[in-house]
């Protein structure tokens, strides 16, 4: 009946503080739509990269053609043609586009002949008659200019994107320029074969998923509706640990310390309050990711096939919040120190365990020591459950770990409690 | 015969970084519905002779005894005898008195009809029936002051401890809270009486100990401390006579 009673106050004293609502719930909701409109651009560039390119074509022959045709069939290239090398490089030094590509002249000749010298030199090497060249031909020099601000990914996809276009043309001229070679000097010219050489060797593309939520990946949603419920979650201790330090001041912390058998219930009492509101910010922040974010242009939350796992994540990470918004509200003597501290080490602990940025995009140090905030382990939760189709027992690791958070810091703040009340 | 509801034998207390005892070798007795006034100027030790009373801190060395109990090995049990009204009002501003005290009561661990009827009877016996459904922050000081004495009241304790019960109060309230605490000791309430108002003290207090710089200077029965003083007027004057009339800090 104490922590019940206890639980009853709590939520009259939130009640009658709309700043406290507001930062409780209004603030969280707010800070979620904004970070996944802000981090909705910067997603896109790692996924759905659609470069915009100029071309300057000095060749106007079949390679030319052949690029054109490839570029045009990519989904992360949009060719735009320019005439002038000099233009589209100030073009590109400008920022106006992320990189120019200049074909040089008689590039389709140059190949052409280069082919030509190859496949007669392989003939005579095997003794079969060809005329053979031994002209030093130069390098057909395909040449990239590139926007210094452009992102490292994009410039690897580019060139990834011109390497492979070139090796293509390469392979079918090369095979061209054989069949042509071997039907040279007969009666009857065999009909000339096609090469495809895409239906040679391909490279498919699956997810390990085998579900019918396979293809989802990491999006602005899929990530920052979940890590900032967790910050927002954890940013509980402002309210909770406001509270305990206003109820010392204001001495009524003073007579519960005086009623014998009260301070467990105390700390039992605000730790079930606030593991509620924690909940209940979980479910308002979902609601806005499937809601609310289609509604603004961005994708909805998908939340995949684990809601029971979804649940025990989410109470194993309002269990951690709590718990550390008890020890601090707990130990810290002033507002000034505990919100100070306590934000700051939200923000901190937030930082490291990939809120702001996913984890494997943070350098190598970084990502050992994201494994030791409680925010790691809630986010990684989330994403098995979300984008992996995790089970309970996969998960549980990281549960277990909040879980273990939680008791460490309700234990600790306990025994800080009874410490500063002797009997 | 009269048994002993409080005993102090020896007591000390030294605060870290100090370099004197805050309590030093403060022994006394306190009668079973006894007002005990415990007097002393600034710094003299009440509050901390009060905060070891109420198991708050433990003493260097000494012993406390509440109703045959030894603190601070039975503290939990002393606890639920006794209620204190701390010098602070110690109450939830933005609750309303009604929920204040439900909740205090519920933490003494108070069936809802035994609550209701304790406030129910001192919300009325301090004139604060029409205002229970208010939020405390709108309470003016003497209704807090009230508010906090009920607060301590609720769970019948054997033992009250009052640490400035009248602080900031008009004149009216300051009589009323009198007057109860006078009704109180008629029911067998022992009462520890800690102000710096010496004239309510001689008013209502049975039994009187000033301590000063930590020791305990007299005690005894306020008819006996009287007695021993005749050349003095009043409580006040036997007061400064004993202490000293030097501002303390």
């Amino acid at each position: 009946m104490k922590v019940f009673a206890t639980i009853y106050k709590e939520f009259l004293l939130l009640i009658r503080d709309p700043g406290g609502m507001a930062l409780i719930f209004i603030m969280p909701l707010a800070l979620v739509i904004v970070m996944a409109l802000v981090q909705d651009a910067p997603f896109r560039d790692y996924q759905e990269l659609r470069l915009e390119v100029l071309f300057i074509d000095h060749d106007k022959d079949s390679l030319s053609a052949k690029v054109m045709t490839a570029f045009k069939a990519s989904p992360n290239v949009n060719i735009v043609l320019k005439s002038d090398t000099i233009e589209a490089k100030r073009l590109v030094q400008a920022g106006k586009f992320k990189a120019a590509i200049v074909l040089p002249q008689n590039a389709s000749a140059d190949l052409r002949r280069k082919t030509r010298q190859l496949i007669s030199n392989v003939f005579a090497n095997f003794g079969l008659p060809a005329e053979t060249d031994s002209a030093e031909l130069p390098v057909i020099d395909i040449k990239i200019f590139f926007d210094p601000a452009i992102k490292s990914n994009y410039k690897q996809t580019l060139s990834g994107a011109v390497e492979k276009i070139a090796a293509n043309v390469q392979t079918e001229w090369v095979l061209d320029e054989l069949q042509q070679q071997l039907s040279e000097g007969r009666s009857e010219t065999p009909e000339k074969i096609t090469f495809d050489v895409s239906k040679i060797m391909r490279v498919n593309q699956r997810f390990a998923s085998e579900n019918r939520y396979q293809g989802l990946m990491l999006n602005s949603v899929q990530h920052n509706v979940p890590a900032w419920t967790m910050f927002a979650m954890f940013f509980i201790l402002y309210p909770l640990a406001g509270n305990f330090i206003k109820e010392r001041e204001e001495g009524s912390m003073l007579r519960l310390r005086l009623i014998s058998g009260s301070q467990w219930p105390v700390i039992t009492g605000k730790f079930s309050f606030y593991f509620l509101i924690c909940l209940v910010q979980f479910l308002l922040m979902i609601a806005v990711g499937i809601y609310v974010m289609p509604w603004l242009g961005l994708t909805k939350l998908v939340l995949g096939s684990n809601p029971l796992g979804i649940l025990v994540t989410a109470c194993s990470v309002a269990m951690a919040a709590t718990g550390y918004g008890v020890l601090i509200g707990v130990y810290f003597r002033t507002p000034q120190q505990a919100l100070s501290f306590g934000s700051v080490s939200v923000v901190i602990l937030s930082a490291i365990g990939g809120v702001w940025v996913p984890v494997y995009v943070m350098p190598e140090v970084l990502q050992q020591v994201s494994r030791f905030s409680p925010m790691s382990w809630g986010l990684e939760s989330f994403n098995d459950l979300f984008l992996r189709q995790a089970s309970i027992s996969a998960i549980l690791p990281n549960v277990l770990r909040l879980v273990g958070f939680a008791l460490v810091a309700l234990g600790t703040s306990v025994v800080i409690h009874k410490s500063r009340t002797v009997v | 015969m009269s048994t002993c509801a409080v005993r102090l034998n020896q007591l000390s207390k030294q605060y870290p970084h100090s370099v004197k005892r805050a309590v030093a070798d403060v022994s006394f007795e306190i009668e079973e519905g006894a007002v005990f006034g415990l007097l002393g100027p600034n710094g003299a030790g009440k509050s901390t002779t009060v905060m070891m009373l109420c198991g708050l801190m433990r003493p260097d060395s000494g012993s406390i005894s509440v109703f045959g109990l030894d603190m601070p090995e039975n503290g939990v049990d002393v606890r639920k005898r006794v209620g204190v009204a701390p010098q602070e009002i110690a109450l939830f501003p933005m609750l309303t008195a009604y929920e204040n005290l439900f909740y205090f009561g519920r933490m003494y661990g108070m069936g809802s009809s035994d609550i209701n009827s304790q406030i129910k009877r001192y919300l009325s016996e301090f004139g604060l029936n029409e205002k229970k459904n208010k939020i405390v922050a709108t309470f003016s000081g003497g209704m807090k002051r009230r508010l906090n004495l009920i607060a301590a009241l609720l769970h019948k304790p054997k033992l009250v401890i009052l640490d400035e019960p009248t602080a900031g109060v008009d004149v009216q309230s300051r009589n009323m809270i009198l007057g109860f605490l006078e009704s109180l000791t008629n029911e067998g309430t022992t009462i520890i009486y800690s102000s710096h108002i010496l004239e309510e003290a001689e008013r209502i207090c049975s039994h009187l100990a000033i301590i000063d710089e930590g020791k305990l200077i007299t005690t005894g029965t306020r008819a006996s401390i009287l007695a021993d003083h005749n050349d003095c007027k009043n409580l006040e004057q036997i007061f400064l006579k004993l202490t000293g009339k030097n501002i303390r800090d």
